[in-house]
């Protein structure tokens, strides 16, 4: 235990030190003393019904909840990598230190800046405490004692994913896409099958017991709540701390187990080429990549930009094969989705599928934009590819162009695999044309804002990580902050503000249209486009500007 | 390629603040074709700034930096393709093998796709990288990297060719190679602008040399220049037929200077060293009084000057140069 110590105490302090640091603490504090503001009453007196204090104390810990979500993963995923990338994990694993040692000692510094962020949000707390009608002990202890699980459940989610990633980008885009997966992605299937019998709905019943939001809400104990079939007998709160605590025993050991010197030791591959292998080997991989990423290109035609190609070529994340494979899929559950519905298989109704969709590709764009396009700028900085890049005759506009359209291309073979599923709901009902049309409007303004955000926040920054942390955060904040005001609706937010909110996601704007359950009391089409539109403008401007700058001669 | 008459590479009173701290001053330095240049000096003593500049990646405070007559500034999209910038950090990009990486280079530069092959092919064998044509830029080594980098900046075929810091951990196989792709390079008449701070790897390839330090340039020609600019004492061997000659030339040769001359003796190579700030006129009397005498001498000679010892030199002339407290 001595060892943790020690590890914790290199740690702790190399994390307080840094400027981000005190940049998240500075911004948690500044949000939560607003959010006691706002709701703090105009007469200065509490209602004796301690209605004021208990929406103080709701919207206070829904922030709670979002500042950890947003801001934990990113610590452990990185860490990881960065030590075995700045070889001191050699230096460690080489130490008389135990593995378990490390491990704890990583997990228990990121605990105490876990400690010292909550307690940043004691003032805010403090003040909704002294308006009156919620208990120390069953609101604000149980409260601080649920995020601190959440916080230890994330911190082991993000140091086992640091084990398997290869480099910091790709730990962060691991370590954000489980924690959306974890905290959002398991409610999904429960909005669209709640009340359901059978498997389908016994499965998106359990999973929604995985999620943070499901037992906080509980916790919170709002029976205004409007979010469809959270209100329930069943003990959410219960079933979600024994999921944490099972994913802490069983991911720690893991997270151990991997602490070895494998971690150290990957060799990378000197690039055996299809176009040596045998006949039958390259038959077999024609077959199995339709565009075998092994093979000899050819060299990049005179018609293409060079940035966009040599983007597709270079890059991990998003290369074409693996796109082609993700696209099918998309393109196959969209088609599944709308033909059983047509067939009468599923009673779900055109609605419910078309949130589906919608909410799957939404997802798939958070996840994979900041992936592709966080680094595309800050990464070229890091690599030093940048000032290459600068003394080719290449001019910023098209070294831009290049960049955004590599990206821009994968989003769109995205969008476009659910076309086919579009189609066939027009098929069935041919008046839906006009909100499909809504819908895919609504969907490649999510794709070209998502892209834009990114692009604009990478141009800011001299490190992938970075600015992939800053972009997931923005987007996540986007995509589903403004869905938890949303699912907040009449308690303690009303419907004309809910409504300002979802018009700035277009994705809101997209479930509206195809009147999603839950959205069809909004009027946010054509609104939501006006102000993404604006948004897009306003951010290729910006980051137009900032390329042209990083062009010019220092 | 522009005439061999006119010089390639023309840098006049270069001179770039950061706000307070100047880090070049009133730089002038010329270049003809076929030249290679050392470019030397402490860490930070200017040379990336320099190097920077005639890149077009930096923009000089006053001055003006021209390759081949274009003003790197003004004209910095000619510049880039009379320049090949090979700089300390090698940019390599992920996934992407070293024929698609050269691929996309050239590209970048506009050569067209036919020729562009063609060209990737010939850069790889003139810097003997064909064998890893196929092999990830980022598995490579450091010294196969190197080699990549300078094939990348040969793939526009550019008048001038700066590396920055080359050599730099390499091991001495990789070294000997890179001397020999440099000194090919020179002789297909580009000029060539080489950092380094391996001074004899530089001082073996580079015939002429430049020392800067603090922004100044503190000295500049051949390295027999330089290391006379810069070292006041040079040194002398006298070889002579037998051994046991030895102690009598030694004994000349002490009795002549009277005064600090540091003198030594190699019985197994039979030559007596020594250094001396002597003028030409005082060694003819020494080398006349050796040959009167009866040792039988087969050699007198001058060794040529130290680079590391010019360098030493420059660097503590602009240490004490510099005020107390100066800071950068």
């Amino acid at each position: 235990m001595k060892g943790s110590l020690v590890i914790a105490e290199r740690e702790l302090p190399a994390i307080l030190r840094s400027r981000q640091t005190v940049w998240i603490l500075l911004a948690v504090a500044s949000i939560f003393a607003a959010t006691v503001l706002l709701k703090w009453p105009e007469s200065g007196v509490a209602s004796l019904s301690g209605d004021q204090a208990k929406a103080t104390f709701r919207s206070l810990a829904l922030s709670m909840l979002a500042a950890v979500v947003l801001i934990i993963p990113a610590f452990p995923a990185t860490g990881i990598v960065v030590e075995v990338r700045r070889r001191t994990m050699e230096l460690l694993l080489n130490s008389p230190l135990r593995r378990f040692e490390i491990f704890t000692g990583k997990a228990i510094a990121l605990l105490g800046f876990v400690l010292i962020l909550l307690t940043v949000t004691l003032p805010a707390m403090a003040c909704c405490y002294a308006m009156g009608g919620i208990s120390f002990t069953n609101d604000v202890l149980v409260l601080y004692g649920f995020i601190v699980i959440v916080c230890l459940q994330l911190i082991v989610l993000g140091v086992l994913v640091g084990t398997f990633a290869g480099s910091p980008e790709s730990a962060l885009r691991c370590a954000y896409g489980c924690t959306f997966a974890l905290v959002v992605v398991t409610l999904i299937p429960w909005q669209f099958l709640q009340g359901f019998e059978g498997w389908m709905g016994n499965y998106a019943g359990l999973l929604r017991k995985l999620s943070p939001i499901t037992a906080l809400l509980e916790l919170l104990n709002d029976s205004g709540l409007e979010t469809v079939g959270l209100s329930t007998q069943e003990n959410l709160f219960a079933a979600y701390l024994w999921s944490a605590a099972i994913f802490v025993v069983v991911g720690s050991i893991v997270c151990i187990s991997r602490l070895n010197y494998s971690l150290l030791d990957r060799s990378r591959s000197q690039g055996v080429i299809t176009d040596d292998r045998t006949a039958a080997a390259r038959s077999v991989r024609r077959v199995f990549f339709l565009i075998d990423p092994q093979r000899r290109k050819a060299g990049i035609p005179g018609f293409l930009n060079p940035v966009l190609a040599k983007e597709f070529r270079s890059r991990q994340f998003g290369r074409l094969h693996w796109l082609l494979r993700l696209i099918a899929g998309c393109a196959v559950m969209s088609l599944l989705l709308t033909l059983a519905t047509t067939m009468g298989t599923v009673d779900w109704g055109v609605e419910r599928i078309g949130g589906i969709i919608i909410v799957a590709q939404v997802a798939l764009i958070v996840v994979l934009t900041p992936g592709m396009a966080g680094g595309m700028i800050a990464g070229e900085m890091e690599s030093g590819g940048w000032n290459l890049l600068r003394v080719t005759p290449l001019s910023a506009s098209k070294i831009l162009r290049g960049k955004l359209m590599s990206v821009m291309l994968t989003l769109m073979l995205v969008l476009c695999a659910s076309l086919p599923g579009y189609a066939i709901m027009m098929a069935i009902k041919p008046d839906l044309q006009q909100q499909v049309i809504q819908v895919l409007v609504c969907l490649v303004l999510s794709a070209v804002l998502s892209l834009l955000l990114s692009a604009t926040v990478s141009s800011f920054f001299k490190t992938t990580a970075a600015a992939t942390t800053v972009s997931y955060g923005l987007l996540i904040t986007l995509f589903a902050g403004t869905l938890i005001v949303w699912a907040n609706m009449n308690a303690p937010f009303g419907h004309y503000f809910v409504e300002q909110v979802l018009s700035l996601n277009p994705m809101a704007g997209a479930l509206n249209a195809i009147r999603a359950e839950g959205f069809e009391s909004f009027n946010l089409v054509p609104r939501t486009w006006w102000i993404s539109g604006s948004a897009c403008v306003v951010l290729l401007v910006v980051l137009q500007l900032r390329i042209r700058h990083l062009c010019q001669p220092d | 390629m522009s005439s061999a008459s006119n010089p390639v590479v023309e840098i006049e009173k270069l001179t770039k603040r950061y706000g307070e701290f100047v880090a070049l001053d009133n730089l002038s330095l010329t270049l003809n074709r076929g030249d290679i240049l050392g470019f030397i000096g402490p860490n930070g003593a200017g040379k990336t700034t320099t190097i920077r500049i005639l890149v077009g990646l930096t923009r000089p405070t006053s001055g003006s930096a021209r390759i081949a007559g274009s003003d790197c500034v003004a004209d910095a999209r000619k510049v880039r393709q009379l320049v090949g910038y090979m700089p300390d950090k090698f940019g390599s990009y992920d996934n992407m093998r070293v024929r698609e990486y050269l691929d996309f280079f050239g590209a970048a530069y506009g050569i067209a796709r036919k020729q562009r092959q063609l060209r990737v092919a010939e850069v790889l064998e003139v810097t003997n990288a064909t064998w890893m044509q196929d092999r990830y830029v980022e598995s490579l080594s450091h010294g196969m990297q190197q080699r990549i980098g300078i094939a990348r900046t040969l793939l526009h075929n550019p008048d001038v060719l700066i590396l920055d810091e080359p050599a730099n951990g390499l091991d001495p196989q990789a070294r000997i190679e890179m001397r020999e792709i440099l000194l090919r390079l020179a002789s297909e008449g580009r000029t060539l602008i080489v950092t380094s701070h391996i001074l004899p790897e530089l001082a073996r390839i580079c015939d002429r040399v430049a020392i800067v330090a603090n922004g100044q340039l503190k000295a500049l020609g051949t390295l027999k220049e330089v290391t006379g600019q810069l070292t006041q004492r040079r040194t002398f061997e006298v070889q002579c037929l037998q051994s046991d000659q030895l102690p009598a030339v030694e004994n000349i040769v002490k009795q002549f200077f009277h005064d600090d001359t540091e003198v030594s003796v190699s019985t197994a190579e039979g030559i007596v060293r020594f250094r001396t700030s002597a003028s030409d006129e005082l060694l003819s009397e020494l080398l006349k009084q050796i040959v009167n005498s009866s040792s039988l001498i087969t050699q007198f000679r001058e060794l040529v000057g130290d680079l590391e010892e010019a360098f030493i030199s420059a660097t503590q002339m602009s240490a004490s140069a510099e005020p107390a407290g100066a800071a950068k």
